[in-house]
């Protein structure tokens, strides 16, 4: 008992590093029963609509599959008690679209032959394990076309909140624009939600008169595509495909599929060779860039494009010396961040202000 | 370089255009909820007739290809919203927290399943924008001359004729007659239940409207909890502009300038943390309801509620 409880508290203290050992038997295709915990509505245009159409993918693999799903799951005892009901209904499988800390980890401690997964999450227990897209590689990479289209080299940043997460997107947008354009500056606004439209759209239309040309973010809405549209500027996305709200500004998207790594879980929990784990899905591996927008010149999309391969190939930009907005050396000259140290980022890359 | 004097004046204008466009919302729901609270009625489901509206109005407008019909339809949807809140509480006498909680919910809740199919599309018919006569666009105020036709209703048109409708003739005089004393007002052979049921669903309309103006103006697009609390603030504007539609119209404006000064001084880099911009809108909120009613003890009674808010009528209790 004092070793199992050892290994998962080794599994806290060095997240994707561990991965359980504990086997779970195989499945008949039409036992499977998975219950996923959803963060918004499904058709919020963005995170959970990506998550909605790979379960949708889901169906057309494994037509004899039996899903369920709650929307709106908020970060609370209700989110308890939302993970039970799915055990009692007989579900091997409960997939969280977003974190839920303590609120899934103590169903899962009292469910141990029930597979429980999160994504954003840290914990990895015998079944309980975590998955998360590095779309930092994408920002990266859009920030170089960020570079060469801005004018100005000061880029705005519409953000939600000051978490690791959106600090990874943000420097990691800045480090790609400063490595074509070492002045380029970003200004980021947090505004307190991840999906407020007219904050959005107040928070871009505030950058742009403030001297930005280009606007990136961590939104689930195009609030801010559609000012950018109308000031002529240009705009880059998250989630989804949304050139639609403002053709000519669209950039890119750092665009999100999660369809291959459920069907890869669904195929390992049907062989009985599911493991829990803390899971990074690479570049193009569920996340990549989106296709240019239409009025990104060729040469530009080419350039962006060229690290984009080098990274594939398994290059990281991530490398030092990479100095904190106070010029205080954060990544030594020749180390490199890893995924959990992006992962975990807490300081602003130097250019970067309004986040910390 | 752009030379100091011309970026302020450029920054001013973008702020003032900022606060027209989100103030228009308020400033709309906040005069519908004067109407309403005038005739002793408090509506507090303004949240979620304003998400019915929005909805509707996207709705509506795709169909018909007419951002105007949209309008329509969100008043219209305001307006029933808020005659079944007025058939619960005026009619029936239940109470008006409640019921008006229940309706704000409902709203919310009815908007998303509404919205279902038109949840993050652009919106395909828009409200064109008005442009005042007599200024060109030359002029140093040009940007703002030109904004969507819910800005010059709400800010210009609307507060008139309320102000005039309120305080200058005698349906109006009814209406305030009814909201401070109904048992009077019915002694003196006033409609009361019929003046307060026009008055909520004439509130409920111009609710449903603000929703219409940030779907088809504002935004335009709707997805599902968009209104995020925009509700609750005209609701507390109103007291704050002491139940008078000219003063509702310009503290809506007022907070719209806050809430935009927030966004722009962090855009600005300006040295204030940024969660303590963000709450600006709110602690001005306060302070202009504290302050002034500590340095003139008078206004407290120039800018009391009417006499019978939120308590129902009952003829037989009199």
């Amino acid at each position: 008992m004092t070793g199992a409880a050892g290994a998962a508290l080794a599994s806290l203290v060095f997240p994707g590093t561990a991965r359980s050992a504990k086997h779970f038997g195989t499945l008949a295709e039409s036992e499977l029963l998975i219950g996923f915990a959803h963060t918004s509505p499904v058709n919020d245009g963005g995170w959970t609509q990506k998550h909605d159409e790979a379960i949708r993918h889901l169906h057309a693999l494994y037509p004899a599959i039996r899903t369920l799903y709650v929307e709106s799951v908020p970060y609370s005892a209700d989110a308890t008690r939302i993970f039970r009901q799915f055990v009692a209904e007989g579900a091997q499988m409960i997939i969280a679209t977003s974190n839920y800390g303590d609120f899934i980890s103590d169903v899962a401690e009292q469910a141990p032959d029930t597979i429980f997964l999160e994504c954003d999450g840290h914990r990895v227990s015998d079944n309980l394990g975590w998955y998360y897209m590095t779309h930092w590689y994408a920002s990266y990479v859009i920030g170089i076309a960020a570079a060469r289209l801005s004018r100005s080299g000061r880029l705005g940043y519409v953000a939600s909140f000051p978490t690791p997460s959106v600090l990874a997107s943000a420097n990691a947008t800045l480090l790609g624009a400063r490595s074509v354009n070492p002045s380029a500056t970003l200004r980021a606004i947090p505004i307190n939600s991840w999906f407020d439209p007219q904050a959005a759209a107040s928070a871009g239309a505030a950058l742009i008169d403030s001297g930005c040309d280009f606007l990136a973010g961590i939104m689930d809405d195009p609030g801010y595509l559609r000012v950018a549209q109308q000031r002529g500027v240009w705009a880059a996305m998250w989630n989804t495909d949304m050139r639609q709200f403002g053709p000519d500004a669209y950039v890119s998207s750092v665009v999100l599929d999660f369809a291959p790594f459920y069907a890869q879980t669904v195929r390992r929990r049907l062989a009985g060779s599911w493991r829990a784990e803390g899971r990074f899905l690479k570049l193009g591996e569920g996340v990549d860039r989106d296709r240019w927008g239409a009025r990104v010149p060729p040469a530009v999309a080419r350039e962006a494009d060229d690290v984009r391969r080098r990274i594939l190939a398994g290059w990281s930009p991530f490398t030092g010396p990479i100095r904190d907005s106070r010029g205080i050396v954060r990544v030594a000259e020749g180390h490199t961040m890893s995924d959990a140290d992006i992962y975990a980022w807490d300081w602003q890359v130097q250019g970067v202000s309004g986040l910390v | 370089m752009v030379p100091l004097r011309e970026s302020i004046v450029t920054l001013v204008l973008a702020l003032v255009l900022h606060a027209m466009a989100y103030g228009s919302i308020l400033a709309l729901a906040a005069q519908g909820e004067v109407l309403a609270e005038r005739a002793g009625v408090v509506d507090l489901g303004v949240e979620g007739l304003m998400a019915l509206g929005a909805v509707l109005a996207v709705i509506v407008a795709d169909a018909t290809h007419s951002p105007w019909a949209g309008c329509l339809a969100a008043a219209a949807i305001g307006a029933a919203g808020a005659a079944a809140f007025g058939c619960a509480t005026v009619i029936l006498g239940a109470s008006q927290t409640l019921c008006g909680v229940a309706l704000t919910l409902l709203g919310l809740g009815a908007s998303g399943v509404l919205g279902h199919s038109v949840a993050g599309r652009p919106v395909t018919a828009t409200l064109p924008q008005w442009t005042l006569p007599g200024l060109s666009s030359g002029s140093p105020i040009g940007p703002v001359s030109s904004q969507g036709p819910m800005v010059w209703i709400a800010f210009l048109i609307l507060p008139l004729i309320l102000h005039v409708f309120l305080f200058r003739t005698a349906p109006g005089l009814a209406l305030r007659a009814v909201g401070e004393a109904p048992a009077s007002a019915d002694a003196s052979g006033l409609p009361v239940i019929r003046i307060r049921m026009l008055a909520v669903s004439a509130g409920g309309a111009l609710a449903g409207l603000a929703g219409a103006a940030m779907t088809l103006s504002v935004l335009p697009v709707w997805s599902e909890g968009m209104i995020a609390g925009r509700g609750w603030i005209a609701v507390a504007l109103v007291i704050l502009c002491g139940y008078r539609p000219v003063l509702a119209a310009l503290s809506s404006l007022f907070f719209g300038f806050v809430m935009s000064l927030g966004f722009f001084g962090q855009a600005q880099g300006w040295p204030v943390a940024p969660p303590l911009m963000n709450m600006s809108p709110y602690v001005v909120t306060i302070l202009c309801m504290i302050v002034p009613s500590i340095l003139f003890p008078k206004l407290r009674r120039l800018w009391a509620a009417p006499a019978a808010l939120g308590a129902p009528y009952r003829r037989e209790e009199r």
